[in-house]
């Protein structure tokens, strides 16, 4: 690239940039990442509280963290990404359960993981529209060692935009989760599937 | 000491230059060299600041105008990110494409992820504890850095085979600078200095730059999941390693032992708690294992491509 081509560039910016005073902006430029921003924050909140610092006070913690995912992440979504072409097989009843049980074991794991925080910087660096109802909304944590990027998707459902996915280095939840349970269910019946939920979300 | 005056004065006043320039070809989303105040700002367009931090006094933020205009002037990165995304993006449900990788020694494998689960429980762990009661954090971050910057031939290396060259000459300034500057490589003085991040790139990524697959998984005694591909990746890695050839002949087994299982015990005392947390959510964690290797490893591959 040339020097002509850097000053194109930056023309090529300045009518962008004036364009978008008078043009009206996409729909959804900017609402995705200040929704997951505003959970994002809630989250630290309570993490930061100086009140539930002790450790009896974990539990509150979580289900505080529950309560805050639960707004957050759009469950059923999730829940038929997961099993794909699986979904059908189960009846509705069991997918109503299969999306329950799969709800508890993420709001676990994700409170789970939340708590092992210790003031980390976050970063919101960018929002990266994905299809007219999806977004993906880009995160970094800063530890002393290292960059972790967590990378949330998000659906626009009801005028909402909600999780559906967290890409973490680039392991995604939906396809860790999906290649586990393809292997469960490629040999077994939904209803085991469920047990193993029932089981594993009820030690939790 | 004169000679070493020299180079340093050398490297500084030509090579930074030289990466100066080099920064107006540079993918935007590389570090800039900012003010010292600003570590963490993430470079806009020619250098256009977008920081965006939850510690961020001011509350700065991308505006929409900024991300439009990112678009409008046809700047690589959402187009790569559109292109990078297309095929694991699943608009209609259940056709999200997924990587698999082949297992037909699972049975092996399924062995050796225990082998493995065993050694981090009644070895690794016990002892990165003792180690991280023991050493302060600040040393332990310092003792990272020096390890880390052990592996920068490797990283050199590897960047040139992907034809990576900006990164490859990032990495070695990075090598040069920290080692003494960063006085053998205990500080990583090269980020904020000059504002250059760390380039990671592997041998196990450069044959996947190639097109070359995983082969099958294999999961490898002591250094965990990996695959045909990334075994030879990590072995090549190791040729490279400079430890190897200080001393007047090779390191004895013991000694490169010895350095390794120290490097492993430091770099775990920053991530106790991770792998337990990851038994704790999977299902089936053998899989989950499995799939997240797969996972990280593509997206190495992809992010060696752009």
């Amino acid at each position: 690239m040339s020097l002509q081509e850097d000053a194109m560039k930056k023309s090529l910016i300045g009518i962008a940039l004036f364009l978008c005073v008078i043009i009206p902006l996409p729909v959804f430029a900017g609402v995705p990442l200040d929704t997951v921003k505003t959970h994002v924050d809630k989250v630290l909140e309570v993490l930061r509280d100086p009140s539930l610092k002790a450790e009896s006070s974990k539990k509150l913690k979580k289900d505080k963290i529950c309560a805050i995912a639960e707004k957050m992440f759009d469950f059923t979504e999730l829940s038929k990404r997961t099993l794909a072409q699986h979904w059908s097989k189960f009846t509705p009843e069991q997918q109503k359960e299969f999306t329950s049980l799969y709800k508890s074991l993420l709001e676990n794991t994700y409170a789970d993981k939340i708590l092992l925080y210790t003031d980390e910087k976050i970063l919101f660096t960018k929002e990266v529209p994905l299809t007219e109802k999806t977004a993906e909304v880009q995160t970094m944590v800063v530890r002393s060692t290292q960059e972790t990027p967590i990378y949330y998707r998000v659906i626009l459902k009801d005028g909402t935009w909600m999780v559906y996915d967290v890409i973490v280095e680039g392991i995604s939840i939906i396809n860790n989760y999906r290649s586990q349970f393809r292997e469960i269910l490629v040999n077994n019946p939904p209803e085991y599937l469920l047990e193993t939920l029932r089981k594993k979300v009820g030690k939790a | 000491m004169k000679h070493i005056c020299r180079f340093v004065l050398t490297v500084m006043f030509v090579t930074y230059p030289v990466i100066l320039w080099a920064q107006a070809f540079d993918e935007p989303d590389a570090a800039v060299h900012t003010s010292p105040g600003v570590v963490h700002s993430d470079a806009g367009l020619m250098g256009f600041p977008q920081p965006l931090s939850l510690s961020d006094i001011d509350g700065q933020r991308e505006t929409p105008a900024i991300i439009v205009a990112q678009a409008i002037a046809g700047e690589e990165i959402p187009a790569r990110e559109l292109a990078t995304h297309a095929g694991k993006e699943a608009p209609e449900e259940g056709e999200e494409e997924v990587p698999l990788i082949a297992d037909p020694i699972a049975p092996f494998n399924k062995a050796m992820y225990h082998v493995n689960d065993k050694l981090y429980f009644w070895l690794l762990k016990p002892v990165t504890q003792v180690y991280s009661h023991t050493v302060p954090e600040p040393f332990r971050v310092v003792f990272n850095n020096a390890f880390d910057n052990l592996w920068a031939p490797s990283r050199i290396v590897n960047n040139l085979l992907q034809l990576r060259f900006k990164a490859a000459g990032n990495e070695f300034i990075r090598f040069i600078f920290n080692t003494i500057a960063g006085i053998g490589g205990l500080g990583d003085v090269a980020a904020p200095a000059l504002g250059i991040k760390k380039q990671e790139a592997d041998f196990g990524q450069t044959l996947g730059h190639y097109g070359i697959g995983h082969g099958f998984y294999l999961v490898l005694p002591v250094f965990g999941p990996s695959s045909v591909r990334d075994g030879v990746g990590l072995a090549a890695d190791r040729f490279m390693y400079p430890l190897s050839y200080i001393s007047t002949s090779d390191l004895t087994f013991g000694e490169a032992a010895g350095i390794y299982a120290g490097e492993k015990v430091n770099d775990t005392s920053f991530h106790i708690g991770e792998y337990e947390s990851f038994k704790d959510s999977a299902i089936d964690p053998y899989v989950g294992m499995r799939d997240a290797f797969v996972q990280y490893r593509q997206k190495k591959v992809e992010d060696s491509k752009k």
